[in-house]
């Protein structure tokens, strides 16, 4: 009985000091559910959707923010060290690193999957490469800082954000670049390059364009 | 005599310690630094936490596989619900947790899977190997179905704080289970329920016979083991800012070294949580020795393997103590 009563006591205080503490420091909140309409909790993820609008609304507008394609380059033939510090973009752990940058060009070869220009006529040089065939990998996506991938609800959503703007590029970039790319044409740029190995991929410096115009 | 060879069989755990300690700062001059010695109570801390309870179930003469797995699953829910909350239609709201709630109902969520490991044991007599072995496999599958197979990620710095945060210098992982070490070694050592565990485990025919309430003592062993779990669970998931769905993979089985290694008879009745604690710093300084040596973790896990049947020869070799 003393027992009992000792259990009783033991568990009424528990639990009144639960109450108490739940009562200042809550489990959760309970928010209404958004109306219809909006995207409700666990609804599939339109990439094409979020790519269209992320292309139009910040995409483009962010090209401003390229670094200049003929200093960037000139900085990497100097000290790819520094170049990467300067002008690189680092995302999460690993070596991969991205540059965003933009610029003008003239067209001196073209073959199958890519496209070189040179970007300063008095220095022979001071070449890039624009990829003309199948695209691959996160430059664009992570290139330009401007998609965090803690805005996505799981890595599953954020990789085929990744694959929507590679798929746009290959249907809508690279063609209008194949027309255009004829030796010594000149051609304006914005686009990023992602770099896994420096012998490889900054000699010719190898960019996945986003924007491809006349000058 | 017999005496102190029972008192040095007890020093073991510590002995061996000492000796590694003192061998891998003798190996190795970044060995013994403050910054080196913190970085391995991080290291163990989750180990610890799931030993603790392990050491609670081998005392009882039990064993659970699924710890890891529970481990996970309590990550995962935990990360789901901070992230995601969860919508009821029926109510037309979403309940959005706080960090708070995310803490309680991981911790729920691993004492719930230890509940039901005491109740297979208990209830339908199922051999704890056999039972713990079924939770493996559930609460696998039930972690790859809440996070359908990837990793929930951006759980914030509030959150984070409880894997990655310092007070007053000291990580808070190794609060947490200075905490737990704490209470559990109050818990076996100088309460009634602590003197159970040690007579179930010792003789579980003579405890029943004696009016014990066997079964009741061991589901709480397993849902507290459960709960630790879940506890583990949180700190990794704190620590590394996501839920792994693989989370815990193996982990069981470091833990149950850890426990064999401080000296805890895998037959019941013997050992203790400060032993246990011992066990953990020395496969944490074996690791963090052998990282620091350059030794390929390859041959770390053969140094562990062979550390794990030292241990266990020594102590079959020693005389109980009276």
């Amino acid at each position: 009985m003393r027992r009992g009563r000792r259990r009783l006591i033991l568990g009424s205080a528990v639990g009144a000091g639960a109450t108490v503490l739940v009562y200042f420091v809550p489990l959760f909140h309970v928010i209404p559910l958004r109306p219809p309409g909006h995207a409700a909790a666990g609804a599939v993820f339109n990439a094409e959707a979020f790519v269209d609008r992320f292309w139009t609304e910040r995409l483009i507008p962010g090209a401003a923010r390229a670094a200049n394609a003929a200093e960037l380059v000139a900085a990497v033939r100097r000290d790819r060290a520094a170049a990467r510090r300067t002008y690189g973009r680092s995302v999460g752990l690993g070596d991969v690193y991205y540059f965003f940058l933009g610029g003008m060009g003239r067209v001196v070869s073209v073959d199958k999957s890519s496209v070189k220009l040179s970007l300063d006529d008095r220095d022979p040089k001071l070449q890039l490469s624009l990829e003309t065939g199948n695209i691959f990998g996160n430059a664009v996506r992570d290139g330009t800082g401007l998609l965090d991938v803690n805005d996505f609800a799981n890595s599953q959503d954020f990789n085929a954000v990744s694959s929507e703007i590679n798929r746009r590029i290959e249907s809508q970039v690279l063609p209008a670049l194949r027309n255009r790319a004829t030796v010594d044409a000149k051609v304006r740029f914005v686009g990023c390059a992602e770099i896994t190995d420096d012998d490889t991929d900054l000699d010719p410096l190898r960019v996945v364009p986003f924007i491809v115009a006349a000058p | 005599m017999r005496r102190q060879r029972a008192i040095l069989s007890r020093l073991q755990p510590l002995i061996a310690l000492a000796v590694l300690v003192l061998a891998m700062s003798l190996l190795s001059d970044r060995f013994l630094t403050s910054e080196n010695g913190w970085n391995i109570l991080r290291q163990i801390s989750v180990n610890l936490c799931l030993s603790i309870g392990m050491t609670l179930i081998i005392l009882t003469a039990g064993i659970d596989l699924s710890v890891g797995a529970v481990l996970a699953l309590s990550g995962a829910v935990a990360a789901g619900l901070l992230k995601h909350g969860v919508a009821v239609a029926a109510l037309g709201v979403t309940l959005e947790f706080t960090v708070f709630g995310t803490i309680v109902a991981g911790l729920l969520v691993g004492a719930a899977a230890g509940w039901f490991n005491g109740i297979a044991i208990t209830w339908f007599r199922l051999p704890p190997f056999v039972a713990t072995l079924g939770m493996f496999s559930i609460a696998r599958g039930l972690t790859m179905l809440w996070t359908g197979g990837f990793p929930i990620t951006g759980l914030g710095p509030a959150f984070g704080f409880l894997g990655t945060g310092v007070f007053v210098r000291v990580p808070m992982p190794v609060w947490i289970c200075g905490v737990l070490v704490g209470i559990f070694v109050v818990v076996t050592n100088r309460t009634r329920f602590g003197r159970y565990i040690y007579a179930v485990g010792g003789n579980e025919r003579a405890a029943l016979l004696s009016g014990l309430p066997v079964g009741r003592i061991k589901r709480a062993v397993y849902t507290l083991g459960g709960l630790l779990a879940g506890a583990a669970g949180l700190i990794v998931t704190a620590r590394l800012d996501s839920a792994q769905p693989n989370a815990g993979l193996g982990y069981e089985l470091d833990s149950i070294a850890a426990v064999v290694i401080g000296g805890t008879s895998l037959s019941g009745g013997r050992g203790s949580v400060v032993g246990t604690v011992l066990g953990c710093l020395i496969i944490g300084v074996l690791n963090n020795g052998l990282f620091l040596l350059d030794v390929s973790p390859f041959w770390q896990q053969v140094v562990k393997g062979f550390v794990i049947l030292a241990a266990v020869a020594v102590d079959r070799m020693n005389p109980r103590a009276a």
